[in-house]
């Protein structure tokens, strides 16, 4: 293996994304894969179980805005759930009530969070570290009384329903399922699509803004936001991106909740999503967009592969249903149990995450046979 | 490209082809009167049911004795009573909502092709949540709350009188002959969400038709922390009575705070505020002084109701390890009533989603054997919601901890109060 197949020759090189396939095997095998299990999965998972990969995605798409915001810039937010809920309830209000056409309420959610965002983002210039922390938190608590007492948009505690809103884009109708080529499909495998198009195009964004100037800058920030300026970064316009680019994120996430959730009341905004949302790049990968994919798919996924498996050997000993059966905890215990684990586990020998066992693997197989 | 090109062709040729779910929703109806046909939770065998509840989490307190009163009884059935319609076995099919809204409609998802009904779905947010899918797919589903809301809703079975009347009778009670008057002073505090506006509502209501104002209204969120600021805003004007819409959690945060800052009001609280737990902790003397709870039926353990003797008869049986408790006993009764809707319609042989409906339709009233009060049924427009109320007092020597003070009282303007249809 010769260095000058993965070598950049010059800045051009650099900053391809995709170089030949020769020359970048790995990102082509990457890529091929990752489109035969776009069109494949649908095609063979039942309903239910697209369902939940469906929420991967939508998770996955909040959790690369995090990351963006935490991961590259290091500014660290629990108001996520709050934007997640402004792109919900966006989506609901104009989707579900007025009934605007797919296209646009997703794009008015993206740009309201994204507004929303650049609004709280000033506040990251004058807190730093816990005392952010503190003022994101008050946002989702900020975020629950309006949801609850905004009746006219909102419907207040009572939530409010998607199932008028619009699903079409163009010739496909995402609600009663798309039809191609002959074939029609059901809600739960267009809606598979749609979503993970959707993170493809979102984790694409992110990776080329964090690999251009202003993702240069915001990684100055997250390592010293003093010395960061001292060198001429503008410390508002990137901070206060951040926050809004993150924000956006977070708000296109939420309306696909609301989609594929078909409604949206004020709990599901809560504190606990917040934090799953930093569990998810926490054990996806600080400051990687792969990882942020990777978490959301691990921490929302791995539920469902825990309970589906809940019944074999010492498993099923341990676990109960609550109701009669013995064991020492319910499925949903122990999944808290585990989760909670992962992200000790994660931090203490992995701080970065899934990600990084990922490029160990590679980094492996590249210079292999030598091992450095 | 080429690649690309390839794979799509590839997937084409194998995708779509996957049979849906559905198909056998359109399973043949049986005639009437002969054996139902197989469909969706049913093989000819064994009735299906699902049931979404937490079963980990902070609501799991509730979510736990529910679901055994439901399956206590489906094992007295299957036992005692050879199944549905002597004949068919019924099944729960449980599964974890952790009380969140996300993941209930996931866990709906995945069993509700495999149920005929659902036996229990626990808590407003997740009835809400889950209400325009039971509609869309036609399935009919218990929920687990007294939200007045459900009265009017094509797809749901509930039971008891609502929290509206609740609130209506015990403030009319209290004010009649519970040792109030017109002249006192009457407040609330309620969570800031649906239940509690459904608890202000009724008292609302009943303040008005005995022509009395509200002295004043404090709101807290659920989970609430700390309960100084509502509790010092009740005491500084001046209420004589606090009618309380909270589940116990918070009961217990709000109380202790009163007990702390020498408020002592009389309270009285709508069905959830209690929890047995109550009976051990500090806060009895506090409670069996200021507190009145408002629920329904005999006191636990009197055996003149026949439908009591029977519940405790089965719990004795079926689930030895259960300590008393009201969840039990309303999961107990949820079962009950999905028995009666069972029943009528495996006598018209017809076990699919439209039977059940249409089965549900068809009854005249459920019977609870006293236990709760008998809710008049039929088409939505005709059902009709017990209208009566019994009054509790803590006492620790009882079961439960509540003692009865007086059974089945009705605001005489009880029955005015009209559940809409949306």
């Amino acid at each position: 293996m010769s260095t000058s197949r993965t070598m950049a020759l010059s800045y051009l090189d650099e900053v391809k994304l995709l170089r030949s396939p020769r020359r970048d095997p790995w990102r082509w095998a990457a890529l091929v894969a990752a489109v035969v299990l776009y069109l494949w999965i649908p095609t063979y998972f039942g309903d239910p179980g697209l369902r939940i990969m469906a929420m991967c995605g939508i998770f996955a798409i909040g959790a690369i805005g995090l990351n963006l915001l935490t991961g590259y810039t290091g500014q660290i937010s629990l108001g996520h759930a709050f934007f997640v809920g402004v792109g919900a309830y966006t989506a609901a209000y104009f989707g579900g009530e007025r009934g605007w056409p797919l296209p646009a309420y997703l794009a008015l959610a993206t740009l309201i969070g994204f507004t929303v965002g650049a609004v709280i983002g000033p506040f990251a210039l004058r807190l730093r570290g816990n005392y952010l922390v503190v003022v994101t938190l008050g946002l989702v608590f900020l975020g629950e009384h309006l949801w609850n007492n905004w009746d006219s948009v909102t419907g207040g505690g009572n939530g409010i329903s998607l199932s008028q809103a619009p699903m079409t884009l163009g010739p496909l109708d995402f609600k009663e399922g798309i039809e191609l080529g002959g074939e029609a499909y059901t809600f739960e495998q267009s809606f598979f699509w749609l979503t993970w198009a959707l993170v493809a195009v979102t984790a694409l964004l992110a990776v080329n803004l964090t690999r251009s100037r202003p993702g240069r800058a915001m990684q100055a920030i997250r390592d010293r936001d003093l010395s960061a300026e001292v060198i001429g970064v503008n410390l508002a316009r990137y901070k206060v991106g951040a926050f809004a680019w993150s924000s956006a994120y977070a708000a296109l996430a939420g309306s696909l909740y609301g989609l594929l959730q078909q409604y949206v009341s004020p709990g599901e905004f809560s504190l606990f999503l917040a934090i799953n949302y930093v569990a998810m790049i926490i054990i996806g990968g600080l400051g990687t967009i792969v990882g942020s994919i990777l978490g959301a798919v691990f921490v929302w996924g791995g539920r469902s592969v825990i309970e589906q498996n809940s019944s074999i050997g010492l498993f099923d000993r341990l676990i109960t249903n609550g109701v009669g059966e013995p064991g020492w905890f319910t499925i949903g215990e122990a999944n808290a149990i585990l989760f909670g684990l992962a992200i000790v586990l994660f931090l203490l020998f992995e701080p970065r995450g899934l990600a990084a066992l990922w490029f160990r693997v590679k980094t492996w197989f590249l210079t292999w046979p030598f091992s450095y | 490209m080429t690649v690309l090109a390839a794979l799509a062709l590839l997937v084409s040729a194998c995708g779509g082809g996957r049979d849906d779910d559905d198909a056998s929703d359109k399973a043949d109806k049986g005639g009437n009167g002969g054996a139902p046909a197989s469909g969706p939770g049913f093989d000819g065998k064994t009735i299906k049911l699902g049931v979404i509840t937490p079963t980990s989490g902070r609501v799991a307190v509730i979510g736990e004795p529910l679901t055994n009163g439901n399956k206590a009884y489906w094992d007295y059935v299957n036992k005692e009573l050879k199944g549905v319609g002597g004949k068919y076995k019924v099944e729960l099919v449980i599964e974890d909502s952790a009380y969140d809204a996300p993941t209930a409609v996931q866990k709906y998802n995945q069993i509700k092709g495999d149920v005929v009904m659902f036996n229990q779905l626990l808590g407003t947010p997740i009835v809400n949540a889950l209400l325009e899918q039971l509609t869309a797919d036609n399935i009919v589903a218990q929920p687990a709350s007294l939200d007045s809301f459900w009265v009017r809703e094509q797809n749901l079975l509930p039971l008891g009188a609502p929290y509206q009347i609740q609130a209506i009778n015990g403030i009319d009670w209290w004010v009649t002959e519970g040792g109030g008057s017109e002249q006192k002073k009457i407040c609330t505090l309620r969570q800031d969400d649906p239940y509690g506006e459904a608890g202000q509502a009724g008292v609302d209501f009943a303040l008005d038709k005995l022509g009395m104002t509200l002295a004043d209204e404090a709101t807290f969120p659920v989970g609430n922390p700390d309960f100084t600021a509502q509790i010092t805003q009740l005491q500084g004007k001046g209420c004589e009575l606090v009618w309380l819409t909270s589940t116990p959690t918070d009961t217990g945060s709000a109380l202790a705070k009163a007990a702390e800052l020498g408020f002592a009001p009389q309270w009285m609280g709508q069905s959830p505020t209690w929890i047995g737990a109550f009976v051990d902790s500090p806060l009895m003397p506090y409670l069996q002084k200021n507190f009145i709870w408002v629920s329904e039926g005999p006191e636990y353990g009197d055996t003149s109701a026949p439908g009591m003797k029977e519940l405790l008869r089965i719990q004795d049986t079926y689930a030895p390890d259960q300590v008393p408790d009201i969840y039990y006993n309303f999961g107990y009764l949820e079962s009950k009533a999905v028995h009666q809707v069972l029943e009528a319609a495996v006598k018209n042989g017809d076990l699919s989603r439209e039977g059940i409906v249409e089965a549900m339709n068809s009854i005249d009233e459920i019977d609870f054997g006293d236990v709760f009060g008998t809710y008049g049924w039929g088409k939505p427009d005709d059902r009709d919601p017990p209208r009566a109320n019994s009054i509790f007092k803590p006492n620790p020597d009882k079961p439960i901890g509540l003692e009865l003070v007086v059974a089945e009282h009705e605001a005489p303007f009880a029955k005015d109060f009209e559940f809409s249809s949306d």
